[in-house]
Formats: structure tokens, sequence, C-alpha cells
């Protein structure tokens, strides 16, 4: 892992398109804002590992038997009116 | 094209058949082609790679569950599925839907900003028909 020591307002350029600068510090909190071009996709790391665990676990689950299926009932979400 | 699918044998399938996702699924963004397979019978489809067939996931068309669920032109909104033997554990994905367009045979996955939209949705209610 590369390590950077940045102050406020500095900033990193990734591969000349991505700029992440240090917007505001706060006790144990960073504020970043980062500029990069629409196809980059940016997410919050655990967001990111708990979906890419969850594809995991529906593709290992992927064959389980789904006989019953027919004769339930789909949960609906209702509409916010 | 011929590949031997877990739910479905081998199948034997025409170019124009392969839904291409450009940037993969999350995870697993180096397989860029699937088909789209569905039985008559059932409410899932299998989106199962072409690359490598023993990755396979079972969709929902979010359609079912929500009719309000954000929507992208000239595509359908599918959630994948957890399946499980007691259906009371299958839930969806309604946070990183994948969204495919059946006519231009291209697919994309996204992670919705919206707090409302959970990772694991219950599929079914208890209540039965």
């Amino acid at each position: 892992m590369l390590i950077l020591t940045r102050k406020l307002n500095e900033e990193i350029v990734i591969d000349s398109n991505v700029r992440i600068k240090i917007l505001a510090l706060n006790d144990n909190q960073l504020k970043i804002g980062i500029e990069a071009p629409q196809n980059v996709k940016i997410f919050r790391g655990e967001l990111y590992d708990k979906i890419v665990r969850e594809m995991e676990e529906a593709i290992k689950k992927s064959s389980e038997p789904v006989e019953r299926i027919s004769k339930l009932k789909v949960n609906r979400i209702k509409s916010i009116k | 094209m011929k590949i031997n699918t877990s739910h479905f044998g081998e199948l034997e399938f025409g170019e124009d058949r392969i839904i291409r996702f450009a940037e993969g699924i999350l995870g697993f963004e180096e397989l860029k082609e699937y088909l789209l397979l569905k039985s008559d019978d059932e409410i899932f489809y299998w989106l199962t790679s072409i690359e490598k067939p023993e990755i396979v996931f079972p969709l929902i068309a979010i359609r079912l569950i929500d009719s309000e669920y954000i929507e992208k032109p000239e595509s359908e909104a599918f959630g994948i599925v957890k399946l499980d033997t007691d259906p009371s554990n299958i839930t969806v994905n309604l946070k990183a839907p994948v969204y495919i367009n059946q006519e231009m045979k291209v697919g994309v996955q996204t992670i919705l900003d919206a707090d409302k939209y959970p990772i694991s949705y219950s599929l079914f209610t208890e209540e039965t028909d």
C-alpha cells in the first residue's frame, strides 16, 4: 500500500483524471472530495465489500432447490403515498 | 457456441443471445458475457456466465416486488436472489440491481444511493395463496 500524508485542502491525483481532496478534518472523521470521470465507479469500501460478499453467497446458493416457490406470495413493497 | 450449465445442462446458443456486461458484475469484473435463462414455470431467471458457466446469478424482475423501483430507459431491473431451501430465508438484493436491455443485449449493475433499498430483502411473505 502506498501511504501519503496530506494536509487540509491538499490533493492527490490518480492517473491524471482522478483528484482526491481533503475538505475537512475532525476528530475521527475526514471529509474527502473526489473528482473523477463518469465511468469511474466510487463506493464506500464497506458497502462494496458487503455487496460482493452477497454476490458470492448468491452464486453459492444458486443450486438450492426451489420447487415449492410457486405457492408462495411475493413480498411486495407498498407504494409510499 | 456451447456451454455446460448446472441448471440447464448443455446449452447451444447463437452469438445473438449473449448479453454483454462491459463493466462486469461487482466482484466478478473480469466476466463480461452472460446468458439470461428462464424456465417457464419459475419466477427466476439465471444469469449464467459464458466464460465461467459455474457462475450463475439467480435473478428476479424487480417490478414483481416494487412497481416504483428506479428505472433505466429500455432496460429491465433485476435483483440478484440468494436462494435457500427454506423460502423464508430467500432474499433479493435491491441495493445493487442488474439492469438488462434485452433488445441491445447489454447489462449493467449499479449500486443505488437511496438508503431505502436493502441488500437482503425477504422475497416471500409468510402467507400463502
